[in-house]
C-alpha cells in the first residue's frame, strides 16, 4: 500500500523538490492564520495535509496557487518557490501560475456548461490547442485520467451539473488535469462524496502521482494514510510535523501529532 | 412499552406520562397553532385586498376607456368637385394645395346634404348648416390630405368615412342626452334627432378608430380627432434609448463594483449614493434634466433624447441595484472554479458570472424600464407635455431630437382637459400604456425562463 520511493530514499536531491516553502505566514486581517511554515513538496509524490478544522491547512494549500489573492483581507509573507521561482514575486501573474498549479475544491463545482466544455475550458483559455481534434484529444485523455470517460463518452454535450456528486468531482479533476498542471492541489476532494466515489477518487490520485505532484488536504486520517507518501500535520496555524506518512502514523515525534492521530485532539 | 399488544392496559397510563398525552393539544401548542392560523388569514386577506383593488382598477379603466377605441363615423359618397379643389384644372398638386380645408368642408357638407335628400332623411325645421355642422372639424383636413396624395380622385365620387363631432359621438356613447344638448352651444336637439335617423339609415355607425392609436393629438374643440400616435412613438423611442444607455452603463458599473472594486470608504460612499439616488423623487431628475441637458447642453426641449437621458439617470440606480444582486447570487464556487483553472478575472466574469447572472439582470432591467415607461413627472419639466401635431422623423433621420410626447404625459394632459370626451380618451390611453407594460413584463419573464440555468 505504502509505495513511497522518495521517502525511503534518504538522498532527496534539490531537483526532486517541486515546491519549497520557507517562513510562510498568513494573516486574515488581525487573525494570524498560519505561522512560519516550512515545507518541501516533492515532485511526483502525494503530500497530505492533516489537522483539526481551522488549523491552517487549507489556508496553506491556497497559498500555493495564490487563491488567497482573491480574499481581500488576506496577507501572505514568506517565500514559496515553485521550481526555484518565487510565486509571490511581483512579476508573477497568478493567472499563469494557476495554469501550472491546478486545484480541485471541496465541493464539486462544475460549470453549468456541457461536460465537454467543462474540460475544454482550461485548454481553450490557455491556448493549448490549435485544432478541434487536438482539443477533442485533450478532453478524452483528461476524462480517461479522471476515470470518467467510460461513463460520459456518449453524452459529452450534456450539462456537467446533471452528473452525480462523485462524477461531478471527477469531472472537476478532469478539468484541472486538462490544463496539464505540474502540481495538483486538492482541498478535501472527497468530503462531499460517498465511500464508493471516495475510493474511485483515491485510486485516481494514486494514478495521477505518476504525472505530477499532488497535494491533498483531508480530514480523514485513513485517507491520508492510504493515498499519501508524505504527511504534514498542522495545528493552530503551526506546522507541527512533516515527515513520511508511515512515520507520522506509526512513530510520530511530536506528542500533539500523536494525540491527533489517536483521536485525543481535533 | 416494548410490547404494546401484550399489555394493552399499560398503554393509557404510559401515554399520560411525564410530558402529557400526544392526543390532546397542550396550551402552548394551541396558542402556537392559532398564531399560525391568524398569520395565514392575514396573508390571504392581504392578497384578496390587493387582487380586489387591481380588479376594480382594471374594471373602471376598461369601462371608461374601451369606448375611446370606437368613434361615431359617417359613411357616405362625396363628390370631389374639381371646380372647388382644382380651380386651375391641371391637377398640379402645388396649386391644389392652395385650397384650404374650408373648400373641402364645403364638399363634405354639400355631399352630405345631397345624400340625405336622396335618401329622404329629413328632420323638420333643420337647416342645411345644422347638418353640415355635425361633421367633425377634422374631417375636411383628412379629405384634403387624401385628395392631395392622390389627385386622380378629382371629379370622382368617393366613399368617405368622416367623424361626426364629439358631442354626437358622446350621444351615441350615452354621455350626452337631449337635456344636456339643449343647454350646449356645440350641439342642438335637432342634430341629435338627425343622428337617430342617420343611425337608422345606416349612415352613422360606431367604427373602430385606428386614428386614436396612430393619430396625433387634437385641439380642445375636436376631441374626436385626438390620437396618441405621437405619444406612442415618443414612448417607444425613449424606451429604446433608455435601454441602450442603461444596460451597458448599469451592467458595467455593477460588474466593476461587485467584482473588481476594492472595498474601502470610497466604494462604500458610492454604494450609499446609489441607494440614495434610487430614492430621489423623479421630479428632481426632471429639474436636473432641464438644467443640464436643455439649458446647459442646449439640447432641444420635448425631444425623446432628452427624455431618455433623464429617465436613464432615474432608472440607472434601480438597474445597478438589481444587477448587483443578480451578480452576487452567482455562487462563489463558480468563480473559484474558473480562477482555479487559470481564468483571468475578466474571463471569470464574462464566461461564467455574467451568463449566470443574465436572467436576473434582464428581469431587473426590464422591470426598471417598465416603471420608467410610466414616469410622468420629469417629462413634464423637460417639455414633453407640449401639444405636438407633427410626427417625429424616423429613428435614423434625427427623430430622437424631434418634439414628441409620451404616453403617461398624454394621459395626464387629456385628463386635465374639460371635455368629457378627453377623459374617455385618457382612459383609452391608459389601456394602451398598461398593455405596453404587460408586454414588457411578460417579455421579462420569458427572457428569464429562456436564460435560466441550473447549477
Amino acid at each position: 500500500m505504502y509505495d513511497t520511493p522518495n521517502s525511503t530514499d534518504a538522498s532527496v536531491t534539490q531537483t526532486d523538490i517541486k515546491i519549497l516553502a520557507r517562513g510562510v505566514q498568513v494573516h486574515y486581517g488581525e487573525k494570524h492564520a498560519l505561522k512560519d511554515v516550512d515545507v518541501d513538496i516533492l515532485d511526483k509524490t502525494v503530500t497530505a495535509f492533516i489537522g483539526p478544522s481551522g488549523c491552517g491547512k487549507s489556508t496553506f494549500l491556497r497559498c500555493l496557487n495564490r487563491m488567497n489573492d482573491t480574499v481581500a483581507s488576506a496577507r501572505v509573507s514568506g517565500q514559496i518557490l515553485l521550481d526555484g521561482e518565487d510565486i509571490y514575486d511581483k512579476r508573477v501573474d497568478p493567472v499563469q501560475l494557476r495554469a501550472k498549479v491546478g486545484m480541485v475544491f471541496q465541493k464539486p463545482n462544475p460549470f453549468p456548461k456541457s461536460i465537454y466544455d467543462n474540460v475544454a475550458y482550461g485548454p481553450r483559455i490557455h491556448g493549448l490547442t490549435k485544432s478541434k481534434s487536438e482539443l477533442d484529444n485533450i478532453v478524452e485523455t483528461s476524462l480517461k485520467k479522471a476515470a470518467l470517460w467510460n461513463e460520459v463518452k456518449d453524452r459529452l454535450q450534456e450539462t456537467g451539473t446533471g452528473l452525480s456528486g462523485g462524477q461531478q468531482q471527477r469531472l472537476c479533476i478532469a478539468r484541472a488535469v486538462a490544463t496539464a498542471p505540474e502540481v495538483l492541489l486538492m482541498d478535501e476532494p472527497c468530503s462531499a462524496l460517498d465511500p464508493i466515489a471516495t475510493a474511485q477518487v483515491e485510486e485516481l490520485i494514486d494514478e495521477l502521482r505518476s504525472s505530477f505532484s499532488v497535494v491533498i488536504v483531508t480530514h480523514s486520517m485513513q485517507q491520508a494514510a492510504r493515498v499519501s507518501q508524505k504527511t504534514a500535520f498542522f495545528h493552530l496555524g503551526n506546522l507541527v510535523e512533516y515527515d513520511d506518512t508511515q512515520t507520522i502514523f506509526t512513530n510520530p515525534k511530536d506528542p500533539r501529532t500523536e494525540s491527533y492521530i489517536t483521536g485525543r485532539i481535533g | 412499552m416494548t410490547d404494546i399488544s401484550s399489555t394493552p392496559a399499560a398503554v393509557p397510563s404510559k401515554s399520560n406520562g411525564v410530558s402529557g398525552s400526544l392526543l390532546t393539544e397542550s396550551p402552548l401548542m394551541k396558542s402556537r397553532n392559532s398564531a399560525e392560523v391568524r398569520f395565514r388569514a392575514f396573508g390571504i386577506a392581504a392578497i384578496v385586498v390587493a387582487l380586489l383593488t387591481l380588479a376594480i382598477m382594471l374594471f373602471t379603466i376598461v369601462r371608461d376607456g374601451s369606448s375611446a377605441f370606437f368613434q361615431a363615423t359617417l359613411s357616405y359618397p362625396v363628390l370631389v368637385d374639381g371646380a372647388v379643389v382644382d380651380k386651375a384644372g391641371n391637377g398640379d398638386p402645388a396649386e391644389m394645395a392652395k385650397v384650404t380645408t374650408v373648400g373641402y368642408a364645403r364638399l363634405l357638407g354639400d355631399s352630405l346634404v345631397r345624400h340625405l335628400a336622396e335618401k329622404g332623411i329629413t328632420v323638420e325645421g333643420m337647416m342645411d348648416k345644422e347638418i353640415t355642422d355635425m361633421i367633425s372639424k377634422d374631417a375636411p383636413a383628412r379629405l384634403r390630405n387624401r385628395v392631395l396624395a392622390d389627385p386622380s380622385l378629382v371629379g370622382q365620387t368617393i366613399a368617405v368615412d368622416a367623424f361626426v363631432g364629439g358631442r354626437i359621438d358622446g350621444y351615441m356613447k350615452g354621455r350626452v342626452d337631449r337635456d344636456i344638448a339643449g343647454r350646449d352651444s356645440n350641439v342642438t336637439v335637432t342634430q341629435l334627432d338627425m343622428a337617430d335617423k342617420m343611425i337608422e339609415a345606416g349612415i352613422l355607425r360606431s367604427k373602430f378608430n385606428w386614428s386614436f392609436i396612430t393619430g396625433s393629438d387634437a385641439s380642445d374643440l375636436r376631441p374626436e380627432a385626438a390620437g396618441m400616435g405621437i405619444a406612442f412613438i415618443g414612448t417607444v423611442y425613449m424606451m429604446f434609448l433608455v435601454l441602450i444607455f442603461c444596460l451597458p452603463i448599469g451592467v458595467a458599473a455593477s460588474i466593476y463594483l461587485e467584482e473588481f472594486a476594492v472595498k474601502n470608504w470610497f466604494t462604500d460612499l458610492i454604494e450609499v449614493n446609489i441607494s440614495n439616488l434610487a430614492a430621489v423623487p423623479s421630479i428632481v431628475f426632471g429639474i436636473l434634466g432641464l438644467a443640464i441637458f436643455i439649458n446647459f447642453a442646449g439640447l432641444p426641449s420635448s425631444a425623446p433624447l432628452v427624455g431618455a437621458l433623464v429617465i436613464t439617470l432615474m432608472t440607472l440606480p434601480t438597474i445597478i441595484i438589481a444587477t448587483r444582486s443578480a451578480i452576487r447570487a452567482v455562487p462563489p464556487s463558480i468563480r473559484e472554479a474558473a480562477l482555479g483553472v487559470g481564468a483571468s478575472k475578466m474571463q471569470t466574469v464574462f464566461h461564467h458570472v455574467l451568463p449566470l447572472a443574465m436572467p436576473g439582470i434582464l428581469t431587473g432591467t426590464i422591470l426598471g424600464l417598465a416603471s420608467a415607461a410610466g414616469e410622468t413627472g420629469p417629462l413634464l419639466l423637460i417639455g414633453m407635455v407640449a401639444f405636438v401635431t407633427n410626427y417625429p422623423a424616423g429613428p435614423f433621420d434625427g427623430g430622437f431630437l424631434d418634439p414628441a410626447s409620451a404616453l403617461p404625459v398624454q394621459v395626464y394632459s387629456w385628463a386635465s382637459r374639460a371635455d368629457p370626451a378627453f377623459i374617455e380618451r385618457s382612459s383609452g390611453a391608459i389601456i394602451v400604456l398598461l398593455l405596453f407594460l404587460v408586454i414588457m413584463n411578460v417579455s421579462a419573464i420569458l427572457l428569464r425562463r429562456r436564460f435560466e440555468r441550473r447549477w
